[in-house]
Order: C-alpha cells, then structure tokens, then sequence
C-alpha cells in the first residue's frame, strides 16, 4: 500500500517513521530542503522536495496510486488544500490536520465534505483530550478508552500506600475486575510476570472495564486525591483546549502565558479560566500563581524544554501530579529521569491517529504509549486464523503480546488462560511498537 | 461652488438643516391644532413656515457641497450639537409669539427642557395654556425622545457621508447598534418600533380613560421618557391607578434598548442587550421594593397605591428619566429622597429614549471596581470586561471610566453654578441632577410638586447646559467646546 505524507516535521517524520515501520511505502514531501535531507537520512522512505499543496506536484507524484494522504504541516491551510487537491486526483483517503477548529467551524462533516478532507487530525486537541481525561481520573497519570468506551487502559504511578507493595502480582487482592498487563520502572517498559513485586514509583498499565476504572486504579494507587486545582503552563492551543475541559468539568483552572496578546485572547475565550501573564520560570512567580495548591500542573507550551523546565520547577515547588508535553522524542527519557508524572506527545497522537486509518477494518484502535506499549483493539473476522484458538494457545499466532481485555457482545471480560476466542470478539493486544503489523493476519479473515 | 455659508461645514447645514425641518413641520402640526382650539395658531404657523424656509436653504445649501462631507468625528459630534442648540432656539420662538413666556431665556430653557425631553418646567399654570402650546411642548419631546437626526434619516431623502456620525452622536448608549448595513435602514426600523410603541401607549392611555387630546400628548412623553404633562399636577392629576399603571408600563418600555426589540423580534442573537435590559428591570424592581419597605416603616404608607403603585411610579418616572408626578416624593423621608436621587443618575438602558448613566454603563463600571481591587491581590492575572458571556474590550472600558468621570465634573460644575445662583444644597445638587439626567422634578425648591420657577436665571441656563450636555451624552459637547476653543486659538494666532 502507498501512503503519502505531507509536512516532514514533528508529526510528519513520526507519522512516516510509523507508516514506514509499519510495512507501507511512504513518500514524504517537504518545501524545506534542509528538513528533505534530514528526513531522507532518517527514513526508509521517499522524500520529495516541493510544496504539497500543490496540485501540478501532487499529480507528477501521481496522487491517484496513493491509498492514504495524510497532510501534516503545521499550516492548516496548506494541510487543507492539499487534502482538496489530492481528492481531486483520484487519492483514497485524505487526512488534514486542522488545528484551527474555527476553520471546520460547528458542523464538521459538512466542511470536510466539502473540503474533500475524509478525517481530521488535530493533534493538539486529542492531547488536551487525554490530558483531561487523566486529570479526570484520580490516581491515574493516563488513560485511553476502547471498545467504544466500555473498556479503560489506565496508567497509574503505584505509591508509597498502595496494596501491591511488598508482593509478587500473583498474590495481589483483586476487589475490582482489573488486569496488570504492563509495568514500567525506571523508564523501561516490560510485560508483567506473576512474580513481579510492584514497588513504589512504578508506572502500571492496567486494563479494567470503564464502569470501575475509578475505583480500581484508586486501589492500586494507593491514597489518590481528586484534581480541584489545575494550573497550566503555556496558553497555546493545546493549553487552551485543556482549560476548556477543565471549565467543564468544574475543576478551577490557571494558565500561565507569556504573551500578553494571547493571554488575553485566553482570558476572553475561557470565562473561568485565570489567566496570568508569566513565563512560568520564577520561583516566586510560581507560587504567586499558587502553583504550591495546585493539584495538577500541566507543562504544555510550544516548546519541549521549556515544559520540562517549567514542570520540574512546579514538581519542586509543590504540585502534586506533574505532567509535560513532549513532542520531541530525544526528549522522552528526561521524562522519566526528572521524576515527572506523565509525559503526552501530540507527536505519538498524531501517529495514532493516521495509523487507525491504515489498517484493514479488524484494527478498531490503536494507542502508542510514551513508553513503548501499543495497544490494539483487533475484531477477530470469521475464518480468521485465531478462530477457536484460546488465551495462552494460540500458537504463535499473537507472538510475544499480551491480551489485556476481551470485549464480547455481553461486556468486558479479564481474559484467563484458556479463555476461547470467537467470532466478533474484539480483543485488547498489548506488545511492544510494530505489533500491529505482525498480529493482524491473525485477525483477517481469509478470502 | 462659492455659497454665502462657505464657512459653515457642509455637515453642520445639513445635519442643521434637517433638524429644522423636523422642527418646522412640527410647529406647522401644532399650528393646526391651534387652529382647531381657536387660540395660538398663527405663531406657530409663522414660525414654522420661517423655520421651513431657513431649513431648506441650508439643506440645499449642504446638498450643493456634498463632496466636502467627509469630515473627522469632531465635526460630526459637534455638528449635533449645533443642530440641538438651534432647534432649541427656534422651537422657543412660538412660545414667545403665543404669550406663554416673557423673557426669550425661559422660552429657550423650555424648548430645551422638550427637545432633551427632560420635562422640567418654567410654565406656572400649565392648563390655562393654548393646545397648541401644549402639544408642541409634548412633540418636542417626541421629536427629541429617539434622535431628530434620527427621524429625518428615516423619512428624508437626507444623507451623506458624514451623516453616521451624526446620527451615533445622537443616539444614546456606548456602542452603535447597527441593525442593517444601511444607516437609513437602521433608521427607519427604530422609527417603526417607535411610531408603534407611541400608538400603543395612547391607545392604552384612552382605555384607561384619558381624553384623546390628553392620550395622544402623554403617549408622546411617556414614550419619549420626556415627562411633560398637560396637567399642572402631571399624571397625578387624573388621580386614576389605570392611567399609573399605563403610564409605569410605557415608560419602562421606552427605557429598554431600541435595537433589543427589532433583535428580539427578529430572534437575533441579542445578548449583550438582553443583560442590560434583565438587569434593568430587576434594578426596577428591587429599589421600588426598597422604597416601598422604607415608605411603610417610616412614613406609615399603606394599601396598594401607598405601598407598590406609587413607589413604583416614582421609581420608574426617575430611573427612565421622565419625570412624571403622581405622590411628590420630596415630603418622603430621606432614606428614599436619597434612593430617588442616586437612581436618577442609573437612568435606563442605552439605546432607549432615557438619559442618565444607562444601565450598561453601569454595569461596566462595577466590574470595573471589582476587578481594580482584584488586581491589588494578583497583579499579573489578565482581566476582561465582561458581562455574561459578552466580551468588551479594553477602550470600552476606558470610554466608559472617561465618560463617568466627565459626567461627574459637568454634575460637580452644575452644583456649584447652581448654588452660586443662590438655590439651597438640596436644590441645587438635585436641580443639577435632575437637568443633567434629564428627569425633570427634583428634590427641594424644584421639587415634584413644584417647577422651575424658582431657579434664578444663572440656574435656567446652566440647567440648559447640563440638559443638552446629557441628552448628547457629554462628549458631544465637549467635542463642540473643543471645537470653538481650537479655532479661536487658531484666529488669535493669524491675528
């Protein structure tokens, strides 16, 4: 399959890395020549120097061949037309990232039919999203939802009060229906074995049906307290959309800006929001904000040292979950090595997003986690190979990845060894990057 | 084109111009009632026809120099400000020639007092006066109550480029509520709406048992929150709770934003205007309470008339600004003499025929406190004006601290003018008040049950001062003093 990527930066090379890892034959496109030959040395891909937008380019590079076009840049404009133009040549399916929602204005679907635009990606709103549904969560750090939102995959930091301390996972007591699939300590990412002994500050990746997601991941946390105070540090898009989630979910909310236009565009915008003019690097600025009371501070401006900066500072001062946005990926183990709570990259989001759109209909979903986890949700297709096959047997069928949850037409199950997989069964696949490509004949049904 | 008035600005004779000829066509009406009546006929036919003849030379005047229209907003303010003054000075003139005054200054404080629809009084014995007095007094306010420029808009085949600065000028309120991109669109819908609510309050005003002659004059005032009566005792002369009642209902009607109702029926987004109007009516209603209370503990008031309609008329009589009497709230005790006197300075919504502050005004300049004291405990934190979910920007809220504190320096100006003309305290802050509001009644010497006449002459003209200065909404005359200063210092440098 061919796949065209337009934009080569953050979100473009990861998007292309991902499709490229994943088996597909991408050609990148840039206007910078200087991003062209970084992008040739480190992609097995075909980088092509131009303007993507551009309809006469687009059908030199025949734009009719590509099954997936996903436009990327960070000019929604450019992203726009170049979804439009690639339409018109006869491409499968157009992917334009849209930051700018008032562009698709309040009745998307119309816009993109118009716009011949078949998905939107917004990175930055998807990771407001699931900051704000972390922030929702007590005790958990992240959390992504499946099976249209009946199953939770919840990463939470195991505390000093936690149950699990002191004994091997095996002898655990288990009040909720919840399943320790992974474990992550000191920024090294494992699948869980029954005699591992948890031990405090570990990361835990746990699958749970959502309807007790809450009590669970606060029992295997420890004590948790709820987020009543959020400050936020960088007012850009991302900050923005995550204010507004917190507005609406009635938990007080500050944003530290730097610039004093934007902040007050921030202040007009979100009517409860605090909106402080400051740079967020000040000790003493830091705590006349009040970040020492805040429950949660969310570094998520623009630029990946400045978050770090700015969340080791609040982690310092006081916050009690520290949480940054990291696009860049040389950045990703600092994370872990400052001791902050969570990391989110629009950089994997975005990835995830186009990845969904590339695969064959028995991939319903797929989450990368910053430390290397992919999870899947994968409809088992009659006549697929993993038909009448069971957890724990299924021939190396599903190579070395674990299943976390099975969704049946009755709800969410914790599978057990020898739990059968039918027909229509959507299965939650927990392995490391790339799984996706290997599993999934598993799950095809064969012609 | 060389004319004799070169040296007037083409806006001013046409803005001027216009207004005469709503003047002129009005005294022409009330001649005809003069007729009809068989007294004071022939100086209002006199004076309109003269009046008629002076408006069409400068309108043809402005319309041969329509090129040289664009002009700055100085000239467009101070236009309107010319244009009220000279109508003023020629609606006096048929009060002069029909008797009703001796002196030209009280014949002008009069004309003022209708054209600003303040509805102060120098008249004595109002009912032993001709109809045709009456009703020009009343149509005065009329024409005064929603803009005369914007009434010749509406009809006239007037206009010009600089006309929108004019017409802004005129109407009230801090933003410009423009309802269709056409001014003489906009003109005409508020015209409509104002016609309409005019007729409906005369038909209620009959219903409730006023004679037709009486209904038709107080549904001009009432509407125009003027406040002129054709009874020495104003409404409170008809001694009729159906009459107060209409007459409670049609002035709160005439407080509420024009372009709220054209918004309103055309289900437009209309929430900015909807704020203002809530709180105005729930400010209505919460200060008659108050008063109320204050009237039923302290003066022993009782019964329906004692404890809601009468201070509910008083309350809306001064919070519109018309100023209207029923009870004289000047023997009330002091707690409510002092709630009638802050009220006045509230006045109603913008973009409504009152005067005063308005209620958005007011609005603005609360949070505006609020948020000052705010900034002391946390410097750096971004503050908005803004009023539910309606967002004002920053030159709002310095247009309206700049219009408060000017409104504030005319009022301090007016008190001191007006003790200095040897009224008492009360009088005179209240006198000053109640011109620069555009009430009407005061409180003391020029109390409700009183009128004008007690002020010394030095009082009637800063009185006529303060009533266009309201009625303009303060910079409009101050754009008109900056005006004449300007070109003086520049006709003092060339000599």
């Amino acid at each position: 399959m061919k796949a065209m990527v337009i934009g080569a930066g953050e979100v473009g090379m990861n998007v292309a890395k991902t499709l490229s890892a994943d088996g597909q034959e991408v050609t990148l496109v840039e206007v910078d020549s200087a991003m062209c030959e970084q992008a040739s040395v480190e992609l097995d891909a075909f980088v092509v120097e131009g303007n993507g937008a551009s309809p006469v380019l687009l059908r030199e590079l025949g734009a009719a061949e590509y099954s997936l076009v996903a436009a990327v840049t960070t000019i929604d404009e450019v992203n726009i037309t170049a979804a439009l133009a690639a339409h018109q040549l006869g491409a499968g399916t157009t992917i334009a990232r849209v930051r700018d929602p008032d562009l698709l204005g309040r009745d998307e679907a119309f816009a993109r039919s118009i716009l011949g635009i078949d998905f939107v990606i917004d990175p930055d709103r998807a990771a407001a999203r699931d900051i704000a549904a972390a922030l929702k969560l007590p005790g958990a750090v992240s959390v992504e939802f499946f099976g249209d939102g009946q199953l939770a995959l919840a990463e939470l930091i195991v505390t000093e009060s936690s149950p699990l301390i002191g004994r091997p996972l095996a002898e655990r007591e288990r009040p909720h229906p919840a399943f320790i699939v992974g474990l992550t300590r000191d920024g090294v990412a494992q699948l869980t074995r029954p005699d591992m002994v948890p031990q405090p500050g570990d990361h835990l990746l746990v699958t749970c049906p959502t309807e007790c997601v809450r009590a669970a991941v606060a029992f295997l946390a420890g004590t948790v307290s709820e987020v009543r105070r959020c400050m936020i540090f960088g007012g850009g898009k991302i900050g923005m959309a995550l204010a507004r989630h917190m507005e609406d979910a009635g938990i007080n909310v500050a944003i530290l800006e730097r610039d004093p236009g934007r902040a007050r565009k921030l202040a007009e915008r979100l009517p409860k929001t605090q909106v402080i003019i400051d740079d967020g690097m000040a000790e003493a600025s830091l705590l006349e904000a009040g970040a020492d009371k805040a429950d949660a501070f969310v570094a998520c401006a623009g630029d990946d040292r400045m978050n770090l900066l700015a969340a080791l500072n609040g982690k310092r001062i006081g916050a009690d979950l520290c949480i940054a946005t990291v696009s860049r990926e040389e950045f990703t183990p600092l994370v872990d090595a400052i001791g902050l709570d969570a990391a989110f990259s629009p950089r994997l989001i975005a990835a995830e997003q186009i990845l969904r759109f590339v695969h064959t209909r028995s991939v319903k979903a797929i989450h990368l986690t910053r430390t290397g986890f992919e999870a899947l949700e994968l409809e088992v297709n009659p006549r697929a190979p993993i038909v009448g096959k069971s957890v724990g047997e299924t021939g190396g069928l599903l190579h070395h990845c674990r299943v976390g949850a099975i969704l049946h037409e009755e709800g969410v199950s914790i599978p057990q060894k020898g739990t059968p997989i039918s027909v229509g069964d959507r299965l939650l696949l927990l392995g490391p990057v790339g799984t996706v490509s290997t599993v999934e004949s598993a799950f095809v049904g064969s012609p | 084109m060389k004319t004799p008035l070169g040296w007037v600005p083409p806006l001013v004779s046409l803005t001027l111009g216009g207004t005469l000829l709503a003047a002129g066509l009005g005294m022409l009406a009330c001649a005809v009632v003069g007729y009809v009546d068989a007294r004071a006929g022939f100086p209002f036919a006199v004076s309109g026809l003269v009046t008629l003849a002076i408006a069409a030379v400068l309108v043809s005047d402005s319309r041969s120099r329509i090129s040289d229209m664009n002009v700055g907003p100085v000239t467009g303010l101070a236009a309107v400000t010319v244009a009220w003054v000279v109508a003023s000075a020629a609606g006096a003139v048929p009060m002069i020639l029909a008797g009703t005054f001796g002196s030209y200054l009280d014949a002008f404080f009069e004309a003022v007092s209708g054209f600003t629809t303040t509805g102060a009084t120098l008249i004595g014995d109002i009912e032993s006066q001709p109809d045709s007095v009456l009703a020009w007094r009343s149509l005065s306010q009329w024409l005064g109550g929603i803009g005369i420029i914007v009434l010749v808009v509406a009809v006239a085949p007037i206009s010009g480029p600089g006309i929108q600065r004019a017409f802004y000028a005129e109407t009230s309120g801090m933003t410009s509520d423009r309802l269709t991109p056409r001014i003489i669109d906009t003109a005409k819908i508020i015209t409509l709406i104002y016609l309409v609510l005019t007729t409906a309050a005369a038909l209620a005003y009959l219903i409730a048992g006023m004679n037709p002659f009486d209904a038709v004059n107080h549904s001009m005032t009432t509407i125009a929150t003027g406040g002129f009566s054709t009874k020495n005792l104003s409404i409170g002369a008809f001694d009729s709770n159906a009459i107060e009642i209409v007459a409670i209902a049609f002035m709160a009607l005439g407080g509420v934003n024009f372009a709220f109702y054209w918004k309103a029926i055309r289900r437009r987004e209309a929430r900015p205007q909807l704020n203002e109007v809530v709180v105005y009516l729930v400010l209505l209603v919460t200060v008659s309470c108050a008063v109320a209370v204050s009237l039923a503990l302290s003066d022993g008031a009782s019964g329906i008339t004692g404890l809601v309609i009468d201070p509910l008329f008083a309350v809306t009589t001064v919070m519109t600004t018309t100023g209207y009497t029923t009870a004289d709230f000047d023997d009330w005790n002091s707690f409510a003499r002092s709630t009638i006197l802050l009220t006045m300075f509230i006045g109603a919504c913008a973009g409504s025929t009152a005067g005063g502050i308005k209620v958005i005004r007011v609005m603005l300049l609360g949070r505006s406190a609020i948020q000052e004291l705010q900034r002391q405990v946390r410097p750096r934190v971004v503050q908005v004006l803004r009023i539910g979910r309606h967002v004002y920007k920053e030159e709002v809220r310095r247009a309206v601290l700049g219009f408060f504190l000017v409104y504030l320096l005319l009022f301090g100006v007016g008190i001191l003018l007006m003790a200095a003309s040897g009224l008492d305290l009360v009088s005179a802050i209240s006198g000053a008040s109640a011109t620069l509001n555009m009430i009407g009644p005061g409180l003391g010497e020029i109390g409700a049950g009183e009128n004008y006449e007690a002020m010394p002459d030095l009082a009637r003209a800063t009185s006529c001062f303060l009533m266009i200065a309201g009625r303009l909404e303060v910079f409009t005359v101050v754009a008109l003093l900056t005006a004449i200063v300007d070109r003086t210092r520049d006709a003092l440098k060339r000599a």
